[in-house]
């Protein structure tokens, strides 16, 4: 064991002049193995399944990403898409952020250009892999900006496969989250850069990642909060510098002038209350620098202090009455509700359904949290105590996103993406840091070990115990075994990433999976059967209703127009397609009829025990519904407070139009044997309605499966 | 002014003779000013019955009563059992009811707010035939019998009483409530002191932090913060204070046994989030001992003793929420290594 790191050493010293180089080429390897790794193994959900675009909003990026590669930008930009959101119909231009959709059509026009005939949609499932793959090479530079490049490409490697982020970026999921991790890294990296060398340029291109992130994603508020949060930390820390100065200031406000290009955001950097904490912090930066200006400019002490109590009084005075007036004038905006959910987080579930229905919006449990990061978790509080052992304006950065992302994960279970670049950087300061440590020791004789460790990160694991352990014969033996126990858990994590992509994030959720008796994977291609046929056998102008979930994909992929899609921004419209589902027959064709509605489409999970179906979403419509329509109570769809749909269910439950459209014809369906007819797999219970009559609709078409049923609405009875 | 107004009314609607009218109005009236003082010593306007006045009020007088009455049956002996939230749902109709008399500016003689205890009036409610709390009757103007003819609200109204409770009055009385006054947090001379003393405090508090004296400048705290804010995150406190979860389960079966842990995704239990959130945190806290407190320990067995101990229990501490989580979820992860190698 002893002659191993001499004769390592040795080849070393034959090598001495070319070192630097092979560390050089070394890095760049594995960086590239990294790139690669990142770009692959979001690769299953192709591998699995098929090239196709997965869930839901994809469909809406992919339709008008489609829209902008055949009428160019200037028509994207002004597109009124009439196909949703029947009779109201959508701004199309001025409701999205663009950014993802053009860069899809870049990547699309410059493989054009290098002669590769590629297909539109290629390049859309793939642009989240890709991006993540650039993501890694950010995260590198991050990690060798905050600690050293050895953390830099831990940094890299965790976060290539680190299931937090995998979940969005999967291949396939082309959603606004895939780009703007990406930018939302880069514009931190090169902020901390610019705040570190306080150079011009770098707060420029910080500027310009900001206004990428902004083009990109909703998820631009946490920038816009998040650095002017650690530039107050700053100051109030005493770390104010002309560094600082010139970033913050740079940053801001071209970053805001940029970011008022995007038509949805517009002017809201200046007019909404959920901006203002940077343009409060922007102030206080010119009052910070007044004050060191006057102080350098007064020699006596005891002037300047009465002169500071002046000035901050008058500043915090006039910045409240500005605000004061502000939001009374009405011309600043309060925060909008998915903002304050998050500060107060109890605040939706009691004020806005439409927030706290969507899944990805829950509260996160410890496992969720285990699954997305796993042993990132326990390096986490490691990494922060590294950091704070270690305090420079780059490491309170990453403290402080690191905190706070974490409190926003815990508040929502989709904004553990936020946090992930955040805890893989943590993790690797902490895996590096101690990694590199018991390598030190592990190579150096034991005299050199304590310049060795002093000259390290002091503070370690491992450079205290060489210090201590000077004299104990099993120091180099005990490194070992900790550097095993360092990569079986590493390795541990690699098993566990690989696993959760493989079985958990790579289903698109359009095409299900199911295991059969015998084990073998089963596929229900029910939803894409369903939406072709909307396609082939309805006119070209029906109008179709369903619950919001399936609006992006029927416009997308059906063709046909919807009443409500996933751009939930009417409440009201939405509402009224809950009252629908949840009246009795009679009155809802009323509705049905208001809104020029030609078909009615449900998901049934009923015969294939598929969980996620609109029985099982129904107790939302009625909320929705109720939320705006009184007439709809959510009691009078339960039994003592529970909710059933077998015999003992309510009796407006039983009759209410969602329930006739799931279980019509089903009872005198055999589900599953030693079963009596209408057995319902997906909830474990007999139905409680087994005789379904409709009278004002139809039945038009239901998929192999039974999971998507359609509808098509009776024409009025002819009057005599 | 209140006497002539309903003389007047009743003058010109209805045709019986003239002395009966006066002394049927004039008792009448009164027995709506006792109402009205009533309500207003109460502090929040809500009249408070015993047997005596129900007979009064109710009982004794003669349908059609001028003005409805809603009565809370409340008992005070029951105020310390949590699940019926009686202090809270009390609380919820008094602010109802100051907010309706408010909406009216205190001229409102149709609508009165009252509360019975159950210790010293159980005959009335015996009367109501009420065996369970809470509950709300409405006693209308034509209600005879208090057992057939009041209106009682339903059970499902009590978990948000307030908004229910609304519903509930406009629906059955054809009165509007009008909005709610929720006491403000901070009153305004609050806000006016608070406002004054940040800005006395802000240019002390700035010639501080210039001078590099506030416990800001301690790392120390912030670390502790941090840790604080890492552990509350990851252990689901959040979780918990959304969904108001329990820190533990009764076993249905058996009641003396405890449920810790809830099995499957998505769902956590109080204690069980805190006590994998300590697992979570110990391990890093363990290595900060390790390099920062165990350095200084003097005797070199002391020191192997520490350092073996904070190795196993990581050890300890990550095999066992790696066991956990497979638990809850149901998972069963594994490599996907070359099938020949099994």
């Amino acid at each position: 064991m002893a002659t191993m790191p001499a004769s390592a050493s040795d080849l070393l010293k034959s090598f001495k002049l070319k070192t630097k180089q092979q560390e050089l080429l070394i890095r760049v390897s594995i960086l590239c193995l990294v790139y690669i790794l990142a770009f692959i193994t979001r690769l299953f959900s192709v591998l699995r399944y098929e090239s196709m675009i997965h869930e839901f909003d994809p469909y809406f990026n992919y339709r008008t990403t489609l829209y902008l590669t055949e009428n160019g930008f200037y028509d994207f930009w002004n597109w009124f898409d009439y196909e949703s959101w029947y009779p109201l119909g959508r701004i199309v231009g001025g409701t999205l952020y663009p950014g993802l959709m053009v860069t899809a059509v870049l990547i699309y026009r410059i493989l054009r250009f290098l002669r590769f005939a590629v297909h539109i949609r290629e390049v859309c499932v793939l642009t989240a892999p890709f991006f993540a793959s650039n993501t890694t090479l950010v995260a590198y530079f991050f990690g060798k900006e905050i600690w050293d490049s050895g953390a830099g490409l831990v940094a890299a490697i965790l976060i290539a496969v680190c299931p937090g982020y995998i979940s969005r970026s999967v291949a396939g999921s082309y959603d606004n989250e895939g780009v703007a991790i990406f930018a939302l890294l880069f514009t931190f990296y090169v902020f901390v850069k610019a705040v570190n060398t306080g150079s011009l340029a770098w707060s420029l291109a910080s500027a310009f990642g900001y206004f990428y992130m902004v083009s990109a994603w909703g998820g631009y508020v946490f920038i816009i909060n998040l650095i002017p949060l650690y530039v107050l930390v700053l100051l109030i820390t005493g770390r104010y510098s002309m560094r600082l100065y010139v970033a913050y200031n740079c940053m801001y406000i071209l970053g805001m002038l940029l970011a008022m290009q995007i038509r949805f955001v517009g002017f809201q950097h200046v007019q909404s209350g959920e901006h203002m904490a940077a343009m409060g912090v922007f102030f206080l930066m010119q009052v910070f620098y007044f004050l060191d200006w006057v102080k350098h400019m007064l020699s006596d002490t005891k002037l300047f202090q009465a002169f500071l109590r002046i000035t901050v009084t008058s500043a915090v005075a006039v910045g409240g009455i500005a605000l004061g007036l502000g939001m009374v004038s009405g011309y600043i905006s309060p925060w909008t509700g998915r903002f304050y959910s998050l500060l107060d987080p109890t605040y939706a579930k009691d004020h806005i359904p439409i927030i706290a229905s969507v899944s990805e919006h829950q509260p996160t449990a410890w496992s969720s949290f285990m699954f997305d990061f796993h042993i990132l978790l326990f390096l986490f509080p490691a990494g922060l105590y590294f950091c704070f052992k270690r305090l420079s304006d780059a490491t309170i950065f990453i403290v402080m996103y690191g905190l706070t992302s974490m409190y926003f994960a815990g508040v929502m279970v989709r904004l553990i993406l936020v946090a992930t670049p955040a805890v893989c950087l943590i993790s690797a300061i902490a895996v590096s840091a101690t990694v590199k440590n018991l390598t030190v020791l592990l190579r150096s004789k034991n005299k050199v070990v304590q310049t060795g460790s002093t000259k390290g990160s002091g503070g370690s694991k491992s450079s205290s115990k060489a210090l201590l352990d000077q004299s104990q014969p099993f120091q180099k033996n005990g490194a070992i075994a900790l550097l095993f126990g360092a990569f079986y858990l590493l390795s541990r994590y690699a098993t566990h990433c690989t696993w959760v992509t493989s079985e958990a994030y790579s289903s698109p959720s359009i095409v299900l999976a199911a295991r059969g008796a015998h084990g073998n994977r089963v596929i229900f291609d029910d939803y894409r059967e369903a939406y072709f046929w909307l396609r082939q056998n309805t006119p070209q102008d029906a109008k179709v209703m369903s619950w919001w979930d399936y609006g992006y994909q029927i416009t997308a992929m059906g063709n046909r127009t919807v009443i409500v899609d996933n751009n939930t921004w009417n409440n009201t419209h939405i509402a009224t397609v809950g009252r629908a589902m949840s009246s009795y027959e009679d009155e809802a064709i009323e509705i049905i009829r208001s809104l020029d509605v030609d078909y009615v489409l449900v998901v049934f999970g009923g015969v294939t025990g598929y969980s996620s179906d609109d029985i099982n979403k129904f107790l939302w419509m009625v909320r929705i519904g109720g939320g705006v329509f009184p007439v709809i109570k959510e009691p009078d769809y339960l039994v003592n407070g529970e909710y059933r749909v077998d015999k003992g269910a309510a009796p407006k439950m039983l009759n209410c139009l969602m329930y006739k459209l799931c279980y019509y014809r089903f009872g005198e369906m055999m589900t599953e044997y030693g079963k009596p007819p209408g057995y319902d797999r997906a909830r474990g219970v007999e139905i409680g309605n087994k005789d379904v009559k409709l009278e004002h609709l139809e039945e038009a078409f239901t998929t192999s499966n039974w999971i998507v049923r359609i509808y098509r609405v009776k024409p009025p009875n002819n009057r005599w | 002014m209140a006497i002539s107004y309903i003389l007047l009314f009743i003058l010109s609607f209805i045709s019986i003779s003239r002395f009966l009218v006066i002394s049927k109005a004039g008792a009448e009236s009164e027995l709506v000013a006792d109402l009205l003082t009533l309500q207003s010593q109460s502090e929040s306007g809500v009249i408070h019955l015993n047997d005596r006045t129900v007979s009064k009020f109710i009982t004794s007088t003669k349908t059609p009563r001028p003005y409805s009455l809603l009565i809370f049956f409340d008992a005070i002996p029951l105020h310390d059992k949590s699940d019926l939230r009686l202090p809270v749902l009390v609380h919820d109709f008094a602010l109802v009811a100051s907010s309706f008399i408010a909406n009216h500016n205190g001229s409102n003689t149709k609508l009165f707010f009252c509360d019975l205890e159950f210790r010293e009036s159980q005959s009335s409610f015996k009367l109501f035939d009420v065996n369970s709390l809470p509950n709300i009757y409405l006693v209308g103007p034509d209600a005879e019998s208090l057992k057939d003819d009041t209106d009682q609200m339903e059970q499902s109204g009590f978990t948000r009483l307030t908004e229910s409770l609304v519903e509930f009055i406009e629906s059955r009385t054809q009165l509007t409530v009008g909005p709610i006054h929720h006491s403000p947090i901070i009153s305004k001379k609050q806000m006016v002191l608070i406002i004054g003393f940040l800005l006395i405090w802000s240019p002390f508090a700035a010639r501080k932090i210039f001078a590099g004296e506030t416990m800001f400048h301690n790392p120390r705290i912030w670390l502790s913060g941090a840790i604080f804010v890492y552990f509350f995150s990851v252990s689901g406190a959040m979780h918990i204070i959304i969904r108001k979860m329990p820190m533990f389960l009764m076993d249905r079966e058996d009641p003396n046994k405890l449920i810790f842990f809830y099995q499957g995704t998505g769902v956590q239990l109080g204690l069980e989030g805190f006590m994998v959130g300590f697992l979570y945190t110990i391990v890093g806290l363990l290595l900060a001992v390790v390099t920062h407190v165990l350095v200084y320990v003097k005797d070199l067995k002391t020191k192997r003793i520490g350092m073996l101990f904070s190795v196993f229990v990581s050890f300890w501490a990550v095999k066992q929420v790696i066991f956990l989580d497979n638990w809850k979820t149901r998972y069963a992860i594994h490599g996907f290594w070359p099938s020949r190698w099994n």
